[in-house]
């Protein structure tokens, strides 16, 4: 159609028309900012950059699954690490990496917990090992908020723990055990579950405890 | 006013030509300069009717070298590019540009000329990038000098001369001096030339004499090359006065100012007038329609016959089935991308660590620095933002743009910081070279590469053995993620080089691939 148009020319109009299509299709599916109306828009739905396909979790990056997340947990978290009460302890690498990544509206959190919420979900891949027996005994604590199936308890505002990438519930756990989590004074529910992990002496038990949680159902 | 060279100072030297000594009985290994491969040697069949489809994954260097080679061949292309954007760590910033770094986007606001723009990844070529170099040539890209070293330039450390900047050159005039009067010392010792023939040690010692610009006694006492202290053109100059050894070594900074001009920016050094994103261009005018923009990919599936990608682009995802497909997403970004990819290549991938440099440049409303005898080059100070560079080009206009931080190692310092801290951290830093800085300059931009979106990281970093080299099982990984997966996916980019940071190394990797594909397809057809 175009053969009689120089190639650059054609080059430019095609460019020309791919971002006339890429700005109507941005604008009609999510939101966006723009500070001009030339400037090139973006907008806040970068979340799979690091958490992967769907939300599946990367352990490349240390992000963990978003897919399955309850929305209400999913925006706690957002809110905690937007306001600093979530990933501000020097050690704790991922948290803190993820402070700016949150930097968000409400509006911005909303449309984020919904896009999750429609992600495929796909149960986690086990890359841990340790004494499921021992991680059984060692779950009875946990069985008290998050249920005896690890599947949350929205009430207590305990997430779901089945199906999440074993590798970040590790970390997590470590971290709610040194104190990198769950000592900020704005943290109630981090401070809920630091006082929780008494139990988890060790990196075994640790391991043993997220090993039994690997060999429940997870949805 | 020649203060003698200490013992101690005539000790350590000694230590120094043992070290010399042994070196020399390396012998070869002074012979090795980094290189690369020499450029055209890509000779990839050309397909005619046979026709074969290809995916590339990221339209930065690497993918794009791949995109225009293959496309010349009659291969199928499809450039799948999650950002809104070509080049990747290619990136120069100019009037109106999304910088889209994840909570801290920004627009850029320089004045909207040619000249004024700022490259806030790769900046420099230097003449020995062949491959690369031949590109330019080949896509017509116009390349002019970059000034690196400048001698009129700063040196500014707190611990030295009460944190008074001082000229390169009066750093680097002096510091001559100072050594070579250590050197000739020892010359002088029949212990310490008795290696040497007596003409050898007579040109040695010419050389050390001329090296620091020493007196007829061996002694530095000071040097014309630092500039005259007054007169010098229609008056006999002025030698300006010495600057005393102990002062200079109250800093560490020799060890950049002393060999800024050695390794990778030792040959000359060049970019592409206009911006180094001008080689994306030339790229783009031969692929550009092969892109994809906004297109993320969310799987890649190795089969026996070729490769599926799956990408996701205006909320739909879309499937693509090729014979081969050439990725240069960042590995700890694959890890979290759907694939069958086998346990120790994603062992490899997940190893890689990601790189953390961070740049800054600010708008300067006057060009200050040619009002002090600066054009180009870099000032160095002791100070976290660690080097100021004035621009090499657009000399005596208006305005320019200075890069006002560039943290390669270290740069998370300012990464963590808030768009303000950064800002107003730099300003107090430069105003220790420039005094009224903060006034000469305005509307900033920021790059912390750690946190730009589709990347997350600067350079891959392979190595974990500090400053010592690649460990066996790191050259291991390396080669595996190297090799394809069942001959039909190939990892490419600078991260698949042993030199990552370098647009060579992302070309050579894509050739390197290129060139194993080509031997496969060669195969099939023969």
């Amino acid at each position: 159609m175009l053969s009689f148009v120089p190639l650059d020319v054609r080059h430019k109009i095609w460019g020309l028309a791919n971002r006339i299509l890429l700005a109507l299709a941005i604008c009609h599916l999510t939101p966006f900012t723009s500070a001009a109306a030339e400037r090139e828009p973006y907008d806040d739905r970068y979340c799979t950059t690091c958490h992967g396909t769907d939300g599946r979790g990367n352990e490349g990056i240390e992000a963990p699954r978003l897919a399955g997340m309850e929305d209400w947990y999913l925006r706690r978290q957002l809110k905690n690490f937007r306001a600093g009460i979530r990933g501000y302890h020097p050690m704790d690498t991922a948290g803190i990496a993820m402070r700016p990544m949150a930097k968000l509206t409400d509006d911005s959190i909303a449309d984020i917990v919904a896009w999750v919420g429609s992600w495929d979900y796909q149960p986690a891949e086990i890359t841990i090992e340790g004494d499921v027996q021992s991680g059984e005994l060692l779950y009875g604590v946990c069985a008290t908020c998050h249920g005896m199936d690890a599947k949350g308890n929205a009430a207590m505002g305990a997430p779901a723990l089945a199906g999440q990438n074993d590798w970040y519930l590790v970390t997590q756990l470590s971290n709610f055990v040194v104190g990198y989590r769950g000592r900020h004074e704005d943290d109630r529910y981090g401070q809920q579950m630091a006082a929780m992990v008494g139990t988890l002496t060790d990196e075994s038990a640790i391991r043993d405890v997220v090993v039994y949680i690997n060999s429940l159902e997870t949805r | 006013m020649v203060n003698p060279v200490s013992r101690r100072e005539f000790l350590n030297l000694l230590a120094a030509t043992g070290g010399i000594a042994a070196a020399l009985r390396a012998g070869t290994a002074l012979n090795l300069l980094p290189g690369s491969a020499s450029a055209a040697s890509l000779d990839l069949l050309n397909l005619g009717s046979n026709q074969r489809k290809i995916a590339i994954l990221g339209g930065g260097i690497s993918g794009l070298t791949a995109a225009f080679e293959l496309s010349k061949q009659g291969y199928d292309c499809t450039v799948l590019e999650a950002s809104h954007r070509c080049g990747g760590r290619v990136l120069t910033l100019r009037h109106g540009d999304l910088i889209d770094e994840i909570g801290n986007r920004q627009y850029c606001e320089f004045d909207d000329e040619p000249h004024m723009y700022f490259n806030a990844g790769a900046a420099r070529i230097p003449s020995t990038h062949r491959n690369l170099l031949a590109y330019c040539k080949e896509l017509n890209v116009e390349l002019e000098v970059f000034i690196n070293e400048n001698k009129t330039s700063f040196v500014q450390d707190d611990n030295m001369l009460g944190g008074r900047p001082i000229r390169n050159i009066d750093y680097t005039t002096n510091m001559r001096g100072f050594m070579a009067e250590l050197m000739a010392k020892a010359m002088n010792s029949d212990e310490l030339d008795a290696p040497f023939t007596e003409s050898e040690a007579e040109t040695l010692l010419s050389m050390i004499r001329s090296f620091g610009d020493l007196n007829e006694n061996d002694l530095y006492s000071g040097s014309f090359r630092a500039g005259y202290a007054e007169g010098g053109f229609l008056k006999h100059g002025v030698q300006k006065d010495m600057i005393a050894f102990r002062d200079l070594l109250k800093s560490r900074m020799g060890r950049q100012i002393m060999g800024a001009n050695e390794g990778d920016t030792g040959p000359i050094l060049m970019q592409p007038a206009g911006g180094m994103d001008q080689i994306i261009r030339g790229f783009l005018n031969h692929v550009g329609e092969q892109v994809k923009y906004r297109a993320m990919v969310t799987s890649v599936k190795v089969t026996d016959k070729g490769v599926n990608v799956a990408y996701d682009q205006d909320g739909v995802r879309h499937s693509l089935e090729v014979d081969y497909c050439f990725n240069c997403i960042p590995t700890h970004l694959m890890v979290g991308i759907d694939h069958n990819f086998p346990s120790d290549y994603v062992t490899a991938m997940k190893y890689v660590r990601r790189g953390e440099a961070y740049k800054a440049a600010f708008q300067a409303k006057h060009r200050f620095w040619e009002d002090l005898d600066i054009y180009g080059g870099i000032s160095w100070s002791n100070t976290k933002s660690r080097q100021l560079w004035y621009p090499s080009h657009g000399i005596h206009k208006a305005k320019g743009i200075v890069l006002g931080a560039y943290d390669y190692s270290g740069g998370m310092y300012h990464t963590l910081m808030s768009q303000e801290e950064r800002i107003e951290a730099h300003l107090a830093d430069h105003e220790k070279i420039h005094p009224n800085f903060r006034e000469l300059v305005e509307k900033p931009v920021t790059i912390g590469w750690h946190r730009m979106n589709h990347m997350l990281g600067c350079s891959a970093r392979w190595s974990r053995n500090l400053g010592r080299g690649w460990t066996h099982e790191e050259e291991t990984l390396y080669h595996t993620l190297q090799a394809p997966v069942n001959g039909r996916h190939y990892f490419i980019g600078d991260q698949i080089s042993m030199h990552s940071a370098w647009q060579e190394s992302a070309v050579m990797s894509a050739q390197w691939a290129l060139s194993h594909m080509d031997a496969q397809v060669r195969a099939e057809l023969a």
